[in-house]
Order: structure tokens, then sequence, then C-alpha cells
């Protein structure tokens, strides 16, 4: 039987609640008589959220959203949007594209500019503008909510049974909303090492990073996500000493020849790294600088040193404790505590969905979210019966040397397909604009991997460079379009950019030849 | 202020009658019949509630009894207590606690010509409840515009000697307030009198386009 319907006990049939007209639950708290106060409940008011409930609205649902921001350990808070527009991709990139201006300032001097005198950076100022323009983001997005006719309530929302949702506000002041249907979206928050000692009290988290007044300083950055490699960047590009702790790999589950690549690039412009280290505790001393003591796995010996902020990337946990999940009976993944979900983003409770990064298995991405909400809305408004398609996602790290990628890194693909069944393409090459400023391309590579023979379909493309994102994408949709070697080859580049450095590719990594690029 | 209400009976709809009953008529005639329903107006009120009448007695015996420094406040505060003695849609309302003039006049001379709203009571008190007219400047500390605008608009008030307000609104802080009030981009400014939107607008005007949108409020 399809979990998306339900006994009705009053015409004991089996149907879905949109066709029973009247229905009874026998185990619940309320009777129904054909009404719930929203056609569509959303608990979380980030990317995926909003799509989702704007999009019902569109559709005619009478739908509510629930937002609500627990502090972060230093207290840090913020609007409506969710991680991605208040600590997440927005002010990520801004302050990278800061970084990068920084950069840019420095090879403009090779370009003929004249600049008096030593560039130095203010925190503050950058940190106020990226403040102010998520601050307008979230305006933007309460203006939306109020257009499209979307209640928003600030409570944070839990379930009391499955079209019952409880709101708390801040003040502690209970409000009750019953719904046809549920929708969770809470997406996730950063892991505290908590078994560290002085972890908690005196580290924080990409929570809290973009919302300093002041300059974080001298910071260490623990861990090897993007998130951290992202942030220890930026915080490198604005002339602040940082290192990166890392436990053992860059870039879990990326290209890990890519992922060398990005960390090399970081390493030669500045960013120290501690590799294979393991931090043991954290203490504040006298004069407010912390001080790390870490295990040197290589040695086995303990390192110490001191520094003014500590920033801890080491992982994210869904929002999923104070949803009152168990009781409802929303089953989770035990390891990761993600909310299991099917191909339609059904929980284990058929009114109950769940999608972005709360669900297993999901790729933690803002579009991905969007368009699986506004799918979901569709679905549940019974416009369509098409379901997210999580394949072929492109998606791009913002280190100083920027990664872009679509599809399977090699070492998926070898495992996928067998080491003789696929063929990689592969070129160094150096962006024209690094020739007159001077700079160091030994890490622009593309990489192509392709399936061996046939049309050579491709199994997977890499990018890093400058302005990855941006060239990524429009490959991307060649890729969903199922591209192919040939296809690739027949396209003619256009020049000069480092994008057509993709289109000529035809080296390949079999053959042992050398894959750098010379000339036109 | 004069309500229209618009009858209809047996499916027709019948001219715009107000409120008091008699009918107004269109047209070439309407300037001195509006002007002749004003002062007519003003009688009837004053005929129909001795109450008020009462009120405004006590109202003028107790104008007498303040310092000379509240005085001073007294000519705006006056015309505009005849104002809405005239164009008030409750009567009664100049009874109510919150609006009768003699406790809020020295209120008046010590509080600012330019204030921030604090909360949605204050909001209710100082601006929907203002004997004088009021600005609202809805602004927000990331947008540019808005501190193009705000100097140019104390400007403005400033120009109006006291006679008109102006509440600055962070949207950011109040944002319940700013959608309640339609506020969709800012700057957005709107003029209230007697707790009504009279006009407003939204982005940025020069100093005379300023000018004369405050004096269209004060009544010039």
């Amino acid at each position: 039987m399809s979990n998306l319907g339900h006994t009705c006990w009053l015409c004991l049939l089996w149907s879905h609640y949109q066709h029973c007209p009247i229905e009874i639950e026998w185990h619940g708290i309320w009777f129904v008589t054909g009404t719930f106060d929203y056609d569509l409940v959303v608990i979380g008011g980030g990317s995926g959220g909003l799509a989702c409930s704007k999009e019902a609205a569109q559709l005619g649902q009478k739908v509510a959203v629930l937002d609500y921001v627990e502090p972060s350990v230093k207290g840090t808070k913020w609007g409506i949007g969710g991680t991605c527009v208040n600590v997440g991709c927005i002010p990520k990139k801004l302050m990278h594209q800061a970084a990068l201006l920084g950069t840019a300032l420095k090879d403009a001097q090779k370009y003929g500019w004249q600049i008096p005198g030593p560039i130095s950076h203010d925190w503050s100022t950058m940190a106020e503008a990226v403040q102010n323009h998520v601050r307008s983001l979230n305006w933007g997005h309460r203006v939306q909510l109020q257009d499209k006719e979307v209640k928003y309530l600030n409570v944070k929302g839990s379930l009391l049974d499955e079209h019952t949702v409880k709101g708390l506000t801040r003040t502690g002041k209970e409000t009750m909303l019953t719904a046809k249907n549920i929708v969770i979206a809470t997406g996730g928050r950063p892991k505290y090492p908590t078994h560290i000692p002085g972890a908690v009290e005196h580290g924080i988290t990409s929570d809290d990073i973009f919302w300093l007044k002041e300059s974080p300083g001298k910071t260490l950055v623990v861990g090897a996500s993007y998130v951290a490699l992202e942030c220890a960047g930026f915080l490198t590009g604005i002339g602040l000493e940082t290192t990166v702790m890392v436990r053992s790999i860059p870039l879990r589950g990326f290209d890990q020849q890519m992922a060398g690549l990005v960390t090399d690039y970081m390493e030669a412009y500045g960013t120290k790294f501690s590799w294979r280290s393991v931090p043991k505790s954290v203490d504040k001393l006298s004069s407010g600088v912390l001080q790390v003591t870490w295990t040197d796995e290589q040695t086995g010996k303990d390192q110490r040193d001191t520094f003014d902020s500590v920033l801890w990337a080491v992982g994210r946990a869904p929002e999923t404790k104070t949803l009152g999940l168990e009781k409802v009976g929303v089953k989770l993944n035990k390891e990761s505590g993600k909310i299991l979900v099917a191909a339609d983003e059904s929980t284990s409770v058929p009114n109950i969905y769940a999608f972005g990064d709360i669900g297993e298995g999901r790729p933690e991405l803002t579009p991905t979210a969007i368009k699986a909400g506004k799918l979901l809305a569709r679905r549940l408004a019974g416009r369509t019966n098409e379901l997210m398609n999580y394949d072929n996602v492109a998606t791009t790290v913002f280190t100083p040397l920027e990664y872009g990628c679509v599809g399977l890194s090699e070492e998926e693909a070898e495992s996928r397909h067998g080491k003789d069944s696929i063929e990689v393409y592969h070129a160094f090459y150096k962006p024209l604009e690094f020739t007159v400023a001077e700079r160091d391309a030994s890490q622009c590579y593309i990489k192509v991997v392709c399936k061996r023979g046939g049309d050579q379909r491709i199994l997977g493309l890499h990018f890093t460079g400058p302005n990855a994102g941006e060239v990524t994408q429009g490959f991307a949709m060649g890729f969903q379009c199922g591209a192919t070697l040939t296809h690739l080859k027949e396209t003619v580049g256009i020049h000069p950019t480092c994008a057509e450095e993709l289109t000529k590719v035809n080296v390949s990594k079999r053959s042992g030849l050398d894959a750098t690029v010379t000339g036109c | 202020m004069i309500f229209w209400v618009t009858l209809a009976r047996n499916g027709s709809s019948f001219p715009p009658v107000c409120g008091c009953g008699r009918f107004i008529m269109g047209g070439h005639r309407r300037v001195e019949r509006e002007k002749e329903e004003r002062q007519s107006h003003t009688e009837v009120i004053r005929r129909k509630s001795s109450t008020q009448f009462m009120a405004h007695r006590l109202l003028v015996r107790r104008i007498w009894t303040l310092s000379v420094k509240d005085l001073r406040c007294l000519p705006a505060s006056l015309s505009s207590f005849s104002t809405s003695l005239r164009s008030s849609t409750t009567p009664l309302s100049l009874l109510s606690p919150k609006r009768t003039l003699p406790r809020s006049l020295p209120h008046t001379s010590r509080r600012e010509v330019s204030f921030n709203v604090q909360d949605h009571e204050d909001f209710t008190e100082r601006v929907i409840n203002s004997e004088l007219p009021v600005l609202i400047d809805f602004h927000a500390q990331w947008c540019g515009p808005c501190k193009i605008l705000g100097p140019r608009l104390e400007k403005a008030v400033a120009k109006q000697k006291g006679k008109v307000h102006m509440a600055k609104v962070d949207i950011d802080d109040h944002t319940d307030l700013a959608i309640e009030y339609g506020v969709s981009a800012v700057p957005t400014v709107i003029a209230m009198r007697g707790g009504d939107v009279i006009d407003q607008f939204v982005g940025i005007k020069d100093d005379e386009a300023l000018d004369s949108f405050v004096s269209k409020l004060v009544g010039q």
C-alpha cells in the first residue's frame, strides 16, 4: 500500500486526505470536520522552506511558514532566509570577493595602477556592508511572503501529531496550527566538538564568523570541508594569519586530485596547513588569546600555539532534536540524525514531508532545496507528479582558487565503471590575466572524465581557476543533456577565456603525455 | 473628515450621502456646497454633542491655566484641535484620554519634533494619536537612498517649526509595523493626520518637492 494514503475511520476507506471529505482520527487529539487551519505548514524559513511555501501559496493553498533561529552558542542570531542568506552562501561569497579584490589590488600595480603605500583591510567596514546586504535580503523575504500571502510566524515549530504543529515564541507563548500537510525544512547547524575541553566556551563556528563586528585576528580553522577551506581562504585573502587544521583529507567526497590542487594553491598563497592534526584542548590565556594544543598524528607529539580565534568547521548536524519527530513517528537515520525520505520527499508519516539539508542523502545545497521545495509544493497541490532530480548537480567551492565540478569524481567513476572503462582527459592551463600579473598558475587545471570508447559520454567535469562557478554553470547544462567528448570537441571556444580550455582538452592521463597547454 | 456613504436602494446606487443625512451634489456647485457643508457640519457636530461642547469649554479653561512655555505650542495645537473638531469622524474620540489635548499639551512641548519609534505602543501614542500631523519615515540602515532622504526630511520638518512631527521607523527593528503599513521598498514616507494616512511616497524627493509635500500635510 502506498504510504501516501491513510485509513479514514469514518468512511473506512483507504484514501488520501484530500479526497476524503470528513475524517476522524481515533488516536489523535483533534476532530477534523473537513477543514484544517492551513493546507500547508512549513517548518523552516530557509532556501527550501521559503521556496516551497511561496510556490504553494501561488497555487492557491493556504500556507504558513514558521521560522525561528536558535541563537548560536556565542549568541549570534539572524532574520528570515535560513543558512544560505544569513550564515552561508551569501556572506561567504561576499567575503570571498573581498579577498579576491585584495589580490586584484596587488595585481593592479603590474597593470600600471599607481597605488600609493601599502594596502590594508578593515574588517568592520566589510562586515557592516555584508551584514547590511543580508538584512536587506531578510526584509526582501518578508515582503515577498506578504505579497504572496504566506502567513509568517517567528516561532519555534514542533510536531504534536501528524496534523498539528505547536509554535513557541521567544517569550514562551504557544500557538497551535493544524495543517493538512506538514513540511519540515529546518536544515542544519554547525557541530561543536564537545569532547574537546574549551571548544564550546572559546570557539566560534560559521554561524558567528560572518556576524563578528571585530576582526577575528589570527585564526585557527579546524576542519577540511569546503566551509573550513572557504573561510580560511577569505581570511587569508584579507590579510589575517590563518591556519587550517586537517585530521585526514581535504574536501571529503570531492575529487581528491582537485582537492589537492585547491589546498596547494592556498598554501602557496599564505594559508598555513597543519596536516594530520587533531586538536586536544583550547584554553584562554590571561592576555585573552586562545592557546590550542593538538596532536600531530604523524609524530605522535603534542604541539601548541596561540590564536585570537578558533573556528570549528567539523561538520553540520541536522536540526531535528526539538521537532518532536519520535513522538509522531518520523523515522531518522540513526547515524546522521537526518530524516529518512523517499524520492518524493515523503517521510515515514503519510502527510509529513522533509527536504533540503534535513533529508538523508540529499545534497546540502540551496538550488536543490529550492527546486525540490517548488516541485513538492506542486505535487501537494496536485499539479504535477514530477520528482526532483538530484543527479548531475553542479557545484563550486569558493576557495581562493575556485573549484567547479559536475558529475562524478575520477575515483567515483573508476569505482562505478572500472579504471579500464574510463578515459580521463586533462590540461594544465594559465589564465591570460595571470601572465601580466606574474601569478603562479600551477594549480589551474581541467579534467574531463569520460566513458572509454563509443561516443565517450562525459561522466564528470572538473575545473580549477578564476570564476569557476561561472565557467561550470554552462557546462552543467551540457552535462544534463548527456554531453559526450565529441560534443565538447565540436564546440568552438570563446577566446581568450579560461573556459575555452575545456573545449580544447585532448591529452589523456593514460597517454602519459605532458598536459600543459602551450600557447594559443 | 466628511465620510461618504453610498446607499443602494432597489438595486440602484444613489448619489453619495454624507453621514449627517444631507445630499451632496456634484459638479460645479460642489466647491460652494462643500464649503457650506463644512460650516454647517461644524455647527451640527457642535450642536449634536453637548458633552463634546463641554470638553471644548473645559479645554479653553485649561489652556488659560497653562504656563507660558506651553503656550508657545498653542497656536499649532489649537489650530490642529479645531481642524480635528471639524474633521473628526467620531466626535466622542475627543474625549478619549489619549487624545484630550490638555493632557498631551505639556507632553507635546517636551517632545522632540523628530524621534525614533521605540515599539508598537510608542507608535500608537506618538503617531496615531498625535494631535499634530506626522511624517513617518520608514528606513533601514542598509538603504543608501534613506541616508540621503533622512537629512532632507529633517530640514523640511524643521522649516515647519513644530507644526509637524517626524517619526522614524527602522524597518529591521519594527518589521511587523512596516509590513502592516504596506511598506515594501525603502525609503517610504507616510503622511499621517489624525491616525489616517493622508499621503505617501517611495524613494527620494528633492528639497522643493519635500517642502511642498510637508506643506500639504500641514494644510497650508
